[in-house]
Parts: structure tokens; sequence; C-alpha cells
């Protein structure tokens, strides 16, 4: 018996398909191996490559948390081949998932510190697991700022859960889009101005962002004038992979592969690379 | 253990050989010197320079199936790939075996690519060491030898009367015939020296030179046809794509190359390599110091064919030079 290639992936069926946006869905699938499914554990910022078979695959952050054991869940935005496929499928479909993988954020490091969530688009992906962990243990950790712009009102991912979240207490959650429409009532910013605008104090805090690059390099500068050092400041870097086990070389920048040494770094980090990514 | 083999003696062995394994050497084609599986111990060329292609593709094919996927009554299978036969690598140059032991430093790190690993297991490498050294070689200058056995199970030297045999290894030593000619004192004639490149000189400032305006004239010449990268014994990058043909789905690993416009492209648009300069810069940072950093060595073994195939004559031999130069003029 030889042992099990790394590349085979553990088949999965398709619970539920929730369109999140007009094009983004969130998937609930469930390990066809019950052994497996209570081994599966995983941290927020992980991601698994899942398979739409005959297409192929490609990588996703898992946007559940482990410890619900509810199912894994991916919300995935259609912008290419493997993507559209995944789009295409009806629940009770067959999909391979192979994972998980990368590092986590270190929310452990984090008791105690007021956290700052800023994310842009299908960002908010890596971040929904965070914001349910520290909404799920409240007490371990501070106040709770989430800022989450989209490009329009209907392009906020988790459009549904942002009640439950402000509910939680010392949470606020404040959102914004590019461009309105006939109902939106709130904001329209850019998310880096409505950090600027809501100058959230960098004193015993930590902020997570994730985005489209170019609010990122934005969101930084805005951070960095508030004074944020770039240690209190942690992100996830896409690159594009295909093997999640550092072997491809395709998401190799310096001496880090994104896939097994990130996908979560600090700019700290980030600002020591030795290419800029 | 060390004897000298006859040209009749070598033949007979390698017909030998073929009758339980698979056997792949040096043949010529077209005048193309590649390796490729033996059908007849005549075809066997020990006469050469070095192959055209490396033998990376015995243990990382160009294009591979990793898995097929079979439909069953609604359910689904996933078959993974087996390699069943035993295979003799045959005259395999001592850099292109030093390719294949760079090769296994991420194929086999955890987890263990299972696929290469069971090519790597199946196959007994039986390396020539090199009597002349090609215009383009630099073995020695990245820790190589031409008759550098380290990473071979049996090494051959031609001289006049045939072959001087060196087993290296036990799985080396289990594979000659048993009736063997005497130990011999004869001596094989000692190594050419190849050019003198000043890699580690190179290594010294090669960090100051990143963002030296030098890569993009470099690739200003640049035809990104990657072909660098198909011929290199240790360039491993890989793509992975689904095919699926009649109904039948499988999951295929393909060669790739860090040269390749899109290579770094994301969803989005966004490219982080969008320029030939930075994508040159990749091909060298990672040889050199990415992977050096990584797995202790540099990936590159001095074999030269990239220097001989590059249609624009990007030489890596020029470029570490460069990279010194560069070094000493901007540090001062
Ligand atoms: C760690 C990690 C986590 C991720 N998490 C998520 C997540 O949670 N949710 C999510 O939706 N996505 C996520 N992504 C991104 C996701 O992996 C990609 O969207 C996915 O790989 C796209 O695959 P595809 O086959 O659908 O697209 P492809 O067909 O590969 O196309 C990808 C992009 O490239 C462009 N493109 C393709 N070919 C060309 C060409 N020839 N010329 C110009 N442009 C071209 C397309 O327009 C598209 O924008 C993540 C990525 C990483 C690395």
């Amino acid at each position: 018996m030889e042992p099990e290639s790394p590349f085979i992936p553990y088949l999965a069926r398709l619970q539920s398909v929730t369109d999140l946006t007009p094009d983004t869905k969130l998937f609930n699938l469930e390990l066809n191996d019950p052994a497996m499914r209570d081994n599966f554990d995983y941290s927020p910022g992980q991601f698994a490559f899942l398979s739409a078979f005959g297409v192929g695959e490609a990588p996703f952050c898992l946007a559940s948390v482990s410890y619900r054991k509810a199912g894994l869940e991916f919300a995935v935005r259609r912008v290419g081949t493997v993507t559209s496929a995944l789009h295409e499928l009806e629940p009770g479909a067959t999909v391979g998932v192979r994972g998980p993988f990368g590092n986590h954020f270190p929310l452990e490091d984090y008791k105690g510190r007021n956290i700052i969530i800023i994310g842009g688009g299908i960002g908010m992906a890596p971040l929904r697991p965070v914001i349910n962990t520290i909404i799920d243990h409240r007490d371990d950790y501070g106040d709770l700022l989430i800022i989450n712009g989209a490009r329009t009102p209907q392009d906020l991912v988790f459009a549904p859960e942002f009640d439950i979240w402000a509910a939680s207490p010392r949470s606020r959650v404040e959102l914004t889009v590019d461009r309105g429409d006939e109902a939106w009532t709130g904001r329209v910013a850019l998310v880096p101005d409505v950090v600027k605008e809501l100058k959230p104090s960098p004193e015993n805090a930590i902020t997570i962002t994730c985005g489209p690059p170019i609010m990122i390099h934005f969101v930084l500068e805005a951070l960095r004038m508030l004074g944020f050092s770039d240690h209190q400041i942690v992100t996830t870097l896409e690159g594009k992979m295909k093997c999640g086990l550092g072997k491809c070389a395709r998401c190799n920048v310096g001496e880090y592969y994104i896939c097994k040494d990130g996908p979560v770094f600090t700019f700290e980090q980030i600002s020591r690379f030795i290419e800029q990514f | 253990m060390t004897f000298v083999m006859s040209k009749e003696d070598l033949r007979s062995w390698l017909g030998q050989l073929m009758e339980e394994r698979t056997l792949i050497a040096p043949t010529s084609t077209d005048g193309l010197i590649l390796f490729q599986q033996i059908a007849r111990v005549e075809e066997v060329v020990l006469d050469f320079d070095n192959t055209v292609l490396p033998p990376k593709g015995c243990f990382f094919p160009a294009t591979e199936t990793l898995f097929t996927v079979q439909r069953e009554d609604g359910r689904i299978n996933l078959i993974p790939s087996v390699v069943a036969r035993e295979t003799v690598l045959f005259g395999l140059r001592p850099c292109d075996a030093n390719g294949i032991a760079l090769l296994d430093k991420p194929f086999l790190a955890e987890p263990s690519d299972t696929l290469y690993q069971q090519h790597r297991d199946k196959t007994i490498l039986v390396g020539l060491s090199c009597n002349k050294v090609s215009p383009e070689c630099f073995c020695t200058s990245v820790g190589g030898a031409p008759n550098d056995s380290s990473h071979l199970d049996i090494l051959l030297t031609k001289i006049e009367e045939g072959c001087i045999i060196q087993a290296i290894t036990e799985r080396g030593k289990a594979l000659l015939p048993l009736k063997q000619a005497p130990q011999t004192e004869a001596q094989p004639p000692s190594p050419p020296c190849p050019e003198v490149v000043p890699v580690a000189g190179a290594l010294e400032v090669i960090r100051q030179v990143f963002g030296d305006t030098y890569w993009s004239r470099l690739a200003d010449r640049c035809i990104h046809c990657n072909l660098c990268a198909y011929v290199c014994p240790t360039c491993y990058c890989f793509d992975v794509r689904d095919y699926e043909d009649g109904g039948r789905i499988e999951r295929v690993r393909t060669w790739e190359s860090c040269q390749s416009p899109g290579f770094t492209r994301i969803a989005g648009g966004y490219d982080p390599r969008s320029s030939g300069g930075a994508r040159l810069r990749q091909r060298f940072y990672h040889k050199l110091l990415y992977f050096a950093e990584q797995f202790g060595a540099i990936s590159c073994v001095g074999c030269g064919r990239c220097v001989k195939f590059c249609p624009v004559n990007i030489d890596i031999r020029e470029v570490v030079r460069d990279i010194q130069s560069l070094g000493v003029k901007g540090g001062a």
C-alpha cells in the first residue's frame, strides 16, 4: 500500500448553496468520511483547495469556525474557470477538499486586545471566522470594531450577519460602499477614508485587514498615520498557488511560500520581504 | 568495488537489465541526444557531450496524471497514479544526478510527493563521468565534478578497453553482473576542468543587487520562451489542471515556468510580478538565494543547458559575474 498522495482531495457533499451577492455564493460542505469530519480541525485564516472535478481546483479561505462543527463553509466569488464551475453546482453534488493549509491569525495572542477588522469585498471571507471566534469568546477580547466596505450595497458579502455581530457586547459594525443605491442610507466612502474618519486608537489594538491590494495599500497608509506600528497590522496575502504544500513554487516570494509560511503575515514581516508583493 | 567491463560485456549487461526493467538511456534521434526508453541495446549512445534535456522527466514528467476520477452509479472514486515498473536510468552525467538530488529537496520535503517518491524508489541511477567539457559547463563552480559519484548508484568512466565500473551504493552493487572481471588497477583519466564562475562572491552581495535596474535591462532581450526552465535539471515549478476526455477525468500536473506572463497573476487581474525584469530576477534569485536559504544548496548544477539553448544569449555565468561586480560597486 503506497502512502496517500497529498494531491488527492477528500470527497465532500455540498449541503447548501446560498447567494451572498450577485457574484458570490456561500458553500456549506460535509466531508463524506465521518472520521475525517471529526479530524478536520482548522483555525481562522487557514484555507483549503476546492475541486470541481473535470474543471480543476482553487484555494479558498475557510469561512466557518472549526469548533462549531456545522460543516465547512467557503464564500466563493465567481471570477474564472473553477469558480464558475463551483457556482454551477447544486446541493448534493460531490466536490473535493484538500487542506487545511497555511498558518492562521494568532488569536490566542490577541486576547485582551481591542480588535479592528477592516475588510473589503470578498476579503471578508477569512475575517468572518475571526469575528465569530471573538463573539463566541467575547470576554477574552477588548472592543471589536468592524469596518466593511464593498463596491455597492448588494456586494456586502455577509450582510445577513451584520446584526448578529453588532449585537455582541462592545462591538460596532461600520459599513461603507463605493456607490450607493436608492435604498442605501449609509456611508458612501472608500474604506481607507472611513478608517481616517473613525480614527481607531492604536493603544492595545490589533488590526486585521483583508481586501483588494489597492485597498490594503491605502488602509496601511491610514493606519500608520494614526500611529499603528506595522507589527499591529495583520493581513492575508493572496498568491497564485497550485499545491498548498510549498512545492509548486508559484507563491514563492523571497524565502517564503505564501501557502505554508502564510497566508497570514504582519506588515512588519511583509516589509522585510526582499520582494514587495 | 571497481572493475573494468569490456564494451561487449557492457552491451550484454544492458541487454540483461532490459529483460526485467525499463531501460532509459541516451539515444540519438535526428541528431538530438535524448533520454529514451531503449528497445534494442544498439540504440544506446555513449559518445555525447550531454543530452538536450536533463533526465528530470523520469521523476517529474512534463505531463503526469496525479489521479483519475471514476464515476460509478453516481459515486465518485479517485484513483491515484502508481509507478509499477523498476527502471534503470543509464548514462546520466554527474551534474544531472546532482540535479535529481536537488529536486528531491522540495518534492520529498514533508508532506512527501508520493508519486515523485515512487519514481525515485523504483529507479536506479547509472552515471557516466565526463571525459571532456563542453564550452558552457561549470559544474565545479557549484560543488560538482565531472566524475562526481555522490548521487549515483553506479558510476561508469569510459576508457580505451571499455568502462571502469564503480559500484557506489549497495543497490548499485546488486545490479551488476555476478561474473565480473577482477578488481582493477586501471585509473580513470583525470577529469577535465570546466570554467570557473564566481558563485560564492556573487552570493555574498546578491541581496544588495535586488533593486538594481540591471534586471529590467537584462529582461529587455528576454522573449519569455521558457526554454531555460524547460532544459533545466533543477527547475520544478508546476501547474495542476483537470483534463476531461470522453468522460474520463484526470488531474494532471505539468511543468510551468516562473518566466511565463501570468505566472503570479491572481483573481481580479493583479500581478505582483508583472514586469519581465521581475520575472527574470525571480529565476536567478530563486536558484541562487531562496532555494539555498530553504534547502542549503543553490539550485544550479552547472550543466550549462540554459546557456547553450537561450535564443537571446542570457548566460547565467555572466549574470553571476554581473551580480558580483554590481554588488562590489554598490557596496563601495
Ligand atoms: C490563500 C487564498 C485564499 C483565497 N480565498 C478566497 C475566498 O475565500 N473566496 C474567493 O472567492 N476567492 C479566494 N481566493 C481567490 C481564489 O483562489 C481565486 O479566485 C481562484 O483561484 C480563481 O480561480 P478560477 O479558476 O475561477 O479563475 P481563473 O480562470 O484562474 O482566473 C483568475 C483571474 O485571472 C484572470 N485571468 C485568467 N486568465 C487570464 C488571461 N489569460 N488574461 C488576463 N486575465 C486572466 C481572470 O479574469 C480572473 O480574474 C483565495 C486565494 C488564495 C491564494
